[in-house]
């Protein structure tokens, strides 16, 4: 198949490690954006949404310096060796990763703040995910052309999808709560909005890179694609489930809606980590078919 | 849709050099070339590559060969083979960064005639 590379064991570990990489920055990056938004929420689910970040954001932290050795594993040819081996750090310093690491690194050590509780702690998480949002326009094929779309493309899909990633968690908690109906019902009016923003940012960017239908149908990024878009379609079917029926359900004071509701967002969960592994194949192992 | 997309495209592309997923465009020896000598090993590229390891594989097994070329970004890398190169076939294989920062890797092969 066209634009695809060798995957040897490195690629794999590079690809999971990188997966967990977007997990780790999309919930830390989540749980700032959720407390903005939700503040009036029932404490409990506010801790949540607090500890689940800064949890995502150390373990983001560790990941970041994984995938430097995992890279640096992968250029040199000699596997652990060269994981380990200071001039091919150096050289993976010296390249985007690098830049984008300081980014992330800075914004990930911000989001802690969010344990801070009051204006101060909060503001400075969200600078925080604002950091993390620009470290991946400033690697990987955001660098493209038309430059400034693409990173601001990046950046809008990011910051949108964090805030949906980073909500279920403290959805799944307000679910079991008497008093968390107003919650969902508030997360389901906005998120049909920045959820159509996502979607239209990841569509823009996709088409940017692909081109053409044939790029779609003819190469492994459109294959790759095709896969992460089905996985998306059904997570949407999930989240349009939850809002038109199993929220009014819950409302209603349907005894089992509260059960159905939690299991339909762990089902979310999966279907993100789907995704998560998609994405990190289409950005590790396959050539976007413009460079083609 | 299409349309406003290329408009912001084009308003929006910058001036500097865009940095790509940069990838081999074509090599010395050609790829599946049978040739009588080999005075270099050329690789080339569209957007500027960190060849960061390259290996050389003939019929007695791996060769030594002389980078010319740093660790610098390139888009034409040099190294030099072996004075003695057997009959048969050859494989080159190289790793390197590109300049988006995605690692790359590629290889190619050719046939020394006796
Ligand atoms: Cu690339």
């Amino acid at each position: 198949m066209d634009g695809l590379s060798p995957i040897d064991g490195w690629a794999l570990l590079a690809i999971l490690a990188k997966a967990a990489g977007y997990a780790a920055a999309l919930v830390a990056m989540g749980g700032p954006l959720f407390v903005a938004v939700f503040r009036s929420a029932p404490g409990d689910v506010l801790r949540v949404a607090r500890q689940l970040a800064v949890g995502a954001a150390i373990l983001g932290l560790a990941v970041l310096a994984l995938r430097f050795g995992i890279r640096s594993a992968r250029i040199s040819g000699m596997g652990f060796e060269g994981a380990v081996d200071p001039m091919m750090l150096g050289l993976v310093w010296d390249s985007p990763l690098g830049t984008a690491a300081l980014w992330r690194g800075a914004g990930e050590l911000l989001i802690l703040a969010v344990l801070i509780e009051g204006t101060i702690g909060l503001t400075a998480s969200l600078l925080g995910a604002l950091l993390v949002a620009v470290s991946y326009t400033l690697v990987g094929h955001s660098l493209g052309d038309p430059r400034w779309l693409l990173a601001v493309l990046v950046g809008v899909h990011l910051l949108a999808g964090a805030f949906w990633i980073g909500a279920l968690a403290p959805l799944h908690r307000a679910a079991g709560l008497t008093g968390g109906t107003v919650l969902l019902h508030r997360f389901g009016i906005i998120a049909s909005g920045t959820v159509a923003v996502l979607i239209l940012a990841g569509l823009t960017f996709a088409w940017l890179m692909i081109g053409s239908f044939g790029g779609l149908f003819g190469t492994a990024y459109g294959w790759t694609l095709i896969a992460k878009i089905i996985v998306v379609t059904g997570l949407l079917g999930l989240a349009a489930n939850n809002k038109l029926r199993l929220v009014p359900a819950l409302a209603s004071g349907d005894p089992t809606a509260s059960t159905n509701l939690r299991r339909s967002i762990r089902m979310e969960i999966i279907a993100v980590a789907l995704i998560l592994l998609a994405t990190a194949t289409l950005t590790s192992i396959t050539t976007p078919p413009v460079n083609l | 849709m299409k349309q406003i997309i290329l408009a912001l495209a084009a308003i929006l592309a910058t001036a500097a050099a865009a940095l790509a997923h940069s990838k081999a465009e074509d090599t010395t020896p050609a790829k599946e070339a049978t040739v009588e000598t080999v005075e270099v090993i050329e690789l080339r590229f569209d957007d500027p590559m960190r060849v960061t390891a390259i290996s050389l594989t003939g019929p007695d097994g791996e060769m030594e060969i002389t980078r010319e070329t740093g660790l610098d970004p390139v888009t034409e890398f040099r190294a030099m083979p072996p004075e003695d190169m057997p009959g048969g076939a050859y494989t080159v294989d190289w790793r390197g960064l590109s300049s988006d920062g995605h690692p790359m890797q590629g290889s190619f092969d050719f046939t020394v005639a006796d």
